[in-house]
């Protein structure tokens, strides 16, 4: 009867909606999953970003810390050549006449372990 | 009785109800699903990456530290290097001027003659041997003579042997250095090398603790001394 195909196509149409319906919904959710990725990234990114800026803080800040402590370094060398230099001048002729002294000092000895015959 | 047509259709509409809304549940299903594999996802991602990000920065920072000591370490040793080079520079200079000095006092005729005198005689007792080459400078044959001369008796008193002794004639010192003898056994092979500079040298040498302790005083960092 007419009414009774007219009935079954009705619920054909309506099967085929939600197969539609259903395959959106799939659709929709791979999309989501590569938005995940794409987001993923971006934080990443970020991240990335932030940890970077706080990298070269550092590196700014140990560099400059060493700028300072190279000075103090030749400071404390300076003064120490200065120390030395004025205990030397100091002493010099002292020790340079003790030297020469010993030089001119000569005692002639023969070995200890030699036998004098008779 | 069969059904009349509003039935059916009543039935139809039923029948479309509930298709359209399993197709919703189904639907709904799906999206929370979706949205749940979303965040696990994101979450898994972002996760091992900042993990990885993170080692790679915290290695780099260590790193930092590590070059700043190093360099820290290398200046404080150019720094000691440079320290201790400028006190061997200053024996150094010391050692030239006691040469100078040593020059002058060879020049000398007495200090010098009592000075060869001595040498000799070391010599001599250096050796132990009954015959005797001596090397000298050539302006220096005359008195090197006398101070043999001098000396044979004393050697032959004290170690009660024979010696003859010989100044070489055909090579001599070179007339640039300070002063004193080089001796030899017969046959050239043992030799005294005593030359006013080659004492200088030795006595230097050995005494080069006393003088440095002298010259720049005690070493704080020295705990034994013994």
């Amino acid at each position: 009867m007419a009414s009774q195909s007219q009935g079954i196509q009705q619920l054909l149409q309506a099967e085929k909606r939600a197969a539609e319906k259903v395959a959106e919904a799939r659709k929709r959710k791979n999309r989501r999953l590569k938005q995940a990725k794409e987001e993923a990234q971006a934080e990443i990114e970020q991240y990335r970003l932030q940890r970077d800026k706080e990298f070269k803080t550092k590196e700014a800040a140990a560099l400059g810390s060493h700028g300072n402590s190279a000075v103090e370094v030749d400071r404390d060398t300076a003064e120490r050549m200065g120390r030395i230099q004025a205990s030397y001048r100091g002493n010099r002729d002292v020790v340079l006449g003790d030297l020469l002294r010993r030089v001119c000092d000569i005692q002639p000895e023969f070995h200890a372990n030699y036998r004098v015959a008779g | 009785m069969a059904l009349t047509d509003a039935d059916v259709q009543k039935q139809i509409k039923h029948m479309m109800a509930f298709i359209e809304q399993e197709a919703n549940e189904k639907v709904e299903e799906i999206d929370a699903r979706a949205e749940e594999e979303f965040n696990i996802e994101k979450g898994r991602l972002v996760q091992t990456q900042r993990v990885k990000i993170m080692e790679y920065y915290e290695k780099k920072e260590k790193q930092i530290e590590q070059h700043k000591k190093i360099q820290m370490s290398n200046l404080m040793n150019q720094a000691r290097l440079k320290v201790l080079k400028a006190r061997d520079d200053m024996i150094m200079d010391m050692l030239v001027e006691a040469r100078q000095r040593l020059a002058a006092i060879a020049q000398d005729p007495a200090r010098y003659s009592t000075l060869l005198e001595g040498l000799v005689l070391q010599g001599f007792y250096q050796l132990l041997e009954e015959k005797v080459i001596i090397c000298c400078r050539q302006q220096d044959v005359e008195m090197v003579q006398t101070a043999v001369n001098k000396n044979i008796p004393i050697f032959k008193e004290a170690v009660k042997k024979n010696i003859v002794v010989k100044i070489d004639t055909n090579h001599f010192l070179p007339s640039s250095i300070c002063g004193g003898v080089e001796m030899y056994n017969e046959n050239g092979k043992i030799k005294v090398s005593n030359t006013l500079e080659n004492r200088l040298e030795l006595l230097a040498q050995q005494m080069m603790p006393e003088i440095r302790v002298s010259l720049f005083g005690a070493n704080p960092n020295r705990k034994f001394t013994d």
